[in-house]
């Protein structure tokens, strides 16, 4: 595969426009500049740029105690913020030599399941919009509503969670939290699966979704993408099951996969994704051993050893790695994000050509970008 | 298709003056530092044994005189993360680049050219990708950045 089918190479010629979309645009999650070269309603090349909105994360990691970052973590990508903590807190636990305590292992489970139902059902939700399914938005927005409030019954907030600790969570299960979290997954489940089939029965949401925007399982591999548009093609790529980490090795799951790689697949995937997470935190609240959350003395004052690691989370938008240089100091040598969405983002262009003008906001939405965490 | 830790024996033998420092530190991590002219060859290796996936690429810098451009490479099948390490002259970095083995190496190498100044020799477009254009040539994430003049 050549690199000019991420670039626009030339000016448009007379029968060709250059239209902008972005950087602000209604369908898009956040900030980010498409620019298109089309003819007629085909797309002839694409070019994404990026940066509306970079932090600068790195840089200020290296200006920040190791605690001080946890919070930080969360920022990268706001609905998926409990998978940045874990994957931030087991890195720097590996450079400290401690592992967190069994109750804890589960606790951080419950929480990344918890977080990826409900980035799945807002990711689900704005894509739909997009296609022209407004009521569906209502729907998932309504449902994520008590997944958000499950996620704060625990960690005390409902966006930026800031749960993990080196060694232990935050904070232990509230009183009666079982109970109220088996009705609630109970509930959404059943909510999810009628919505599920309303959008597969949908004779309209199906011609716009089915063979729309189709990545190979070959295509997909070589572009470097990973997570639900992987999985989409079906290639059972799941850090869950090919990297356990937590507790996951304990626990029985499936990796959902389908094998058409079209908009309606990706979508598909999430949506039975959510089912399998309701099954694993269900699990998870039955096998939860008693014990304490934390260690005995969190450290919060931290030098690890010189050393570096590397470690991946399965994100709910694919893989996610940090890599850490410690110099054996209080604050991080180096810091390094390799965000899911930062792949997928880069896999967009060469996905839109030859498409339709029209497919443009589905094929775009249906891989659940983050621009906040493509630019970090 | 070896895509275990035999690999890295395989490695060393195939290149046995290009590879240092090999380290298995755990079942699913090996490290091993490389000498930088020949990173595409060792790459092209590595991909034809089955590590079909490039993780990430990242630049890290040690004044006063050198850089790193770390490399995670990894399959779609299995879970060993190999990290190879190629060590640069601060005054002149440049590495050659492996878009035409991974394709998704243009954009980590884009921004850790914008971010250090690594040069990545024959990277298309090889132009500013996060930071606005004013900032070209500025490497921010340098140990010894002093900050961005702040024309107000």
């Amino acid at each position: 595969m050549t690199h000019e089918n991420t670039q626009i190479t030339s000016p448009p010629s007379p029968s060709e426009i250059l239209l902008h979309l972005g950087p602000q645009h209604p369908l898009q999650p956040g900030p980010f500049l498409l620019d298109l070269k089309i003819d007629g309603e085909t797309i002839r090349e694409a070019e994404l740029k990026i940066g509306y909105i970079h932090k600068g994360m790195e840089k200020v990691f290296e200006d920040r105690t190791y605690i001080q970052i946890m919070p930080l973590t969360d920022r990268i990508c706001y609905l998926a913020s409990n998978a940045n903590n874990d994957v931030y807190c087991r890195a720097v636990e590996e450079l400290l030599g401690i592992e967190p305590t069994p109750r804890a292992k589960y606790l951080r489970v419950i929480a990344n399941e918890l977080n990826r139902i409900q980035s799945h059902l807002l990711g689900i939700g704005e894509y739909t919009t997009d296609v022209g399914f407004l009521t569906m938005f209502i729907y998932m927005v309504r449902e994520r509503e008590s997944i958000v409030s499950l996620l704060e019954a625990i960690t005390g907030s409902r966006l930026n969670h800031n749960y993990a600790r080196f060694g232990g969570v935050a904070n232990d299960l509230p009183p009666n939290y079982k109970s109220m979290a088996l009705k609630t997954l109970g509930e959404i489940g059943k909510l999810v699966k009628s919505h599920d089939e309303m959008m597969s029965s949908d004779s309209i949401y199906l011609k716009r979704t089915k063979g729309v925007g189709v990545l190979t399982d070959k295509v997909a591999s070589e572009l470097g993408v990973a997570g639900p548009p992987l999985r989409a093609t079906g290639v059972e790529y799941d850090l869950r099951r090919i990297e356990p980490y937590l507790v996951y090795d304990d626990l029985d799951f499936k990796v959902i996969t389908q094998q058409d790689g079209d908009v309606f697949s990706r979508v598909k995937v999430r949506l039975l994704e959510i089912q399998e997470s309701i099954y694993i935190i269900e699990q998870c609240l039955d096998q939860i051993p008693s014990g304490p959350y934390k260690q005995h003395v969190t450290p919060y004052i931290t030098r690890p050893k010189v050393g570096e690691v590397y470690t991946r989370i399965e994100d709910p938008r694919g893989e996610l790695g940090m890599y850490l240089v410690s110099d054996g100091s209080n604050k991080p040598y180096r810091f390094r994000i390799r965000g899911p969405a930062f792949a997928t983002a880069q896999a967009l262009p060469p996905l839109l050509i030859g498409t339709y003008m029209a497919d443009v906001a589905a094929i775009a939405a249906s891989m659940d970008s983050c621009t906040s965490e493509v630019d970090r | 298709m070896a895509t275990d830790k035999t690999i890295m024996v395989e490695l060393t033998d195939a290149f046995s003056d290009a590879i240092s420092d090999v380290d298995v530190p755990s079942a699913n991590r090996a490290e091993a530092r490389i000498d930088s002219s020949k990173v595409t060859e060792i790459m092209q290796f590595l991909r034809d044994k089955g590590f079909d996936h490039l993780s990430c690429i990242s630049g890290v810098d040690y004044p006063p005189d050198k850089m790193e451009v770390v490399y995670h490479v990894t399959s779609y099948s299995a879970p060993l993360v190999i990290t190879l390490k190629a060590t640069l002259p601060r005054d002149d970095p440049n590495i050659d680049s492996l878009c035409d083995i991974y394709w998704n190496a243009n954009w980590y190498e884009r921004e850790t050219w914008e971010m250090f100044g690594i040069v990545f020799n024959d990277c298309p477009y090889l132009k500013v990708l996060i930071l606005p254009e004013e900032m070209d040539g500025e490497w921010p994430m340098r140990r010894d950045y002093a900050g961005y003049p702040n024309a107000t």
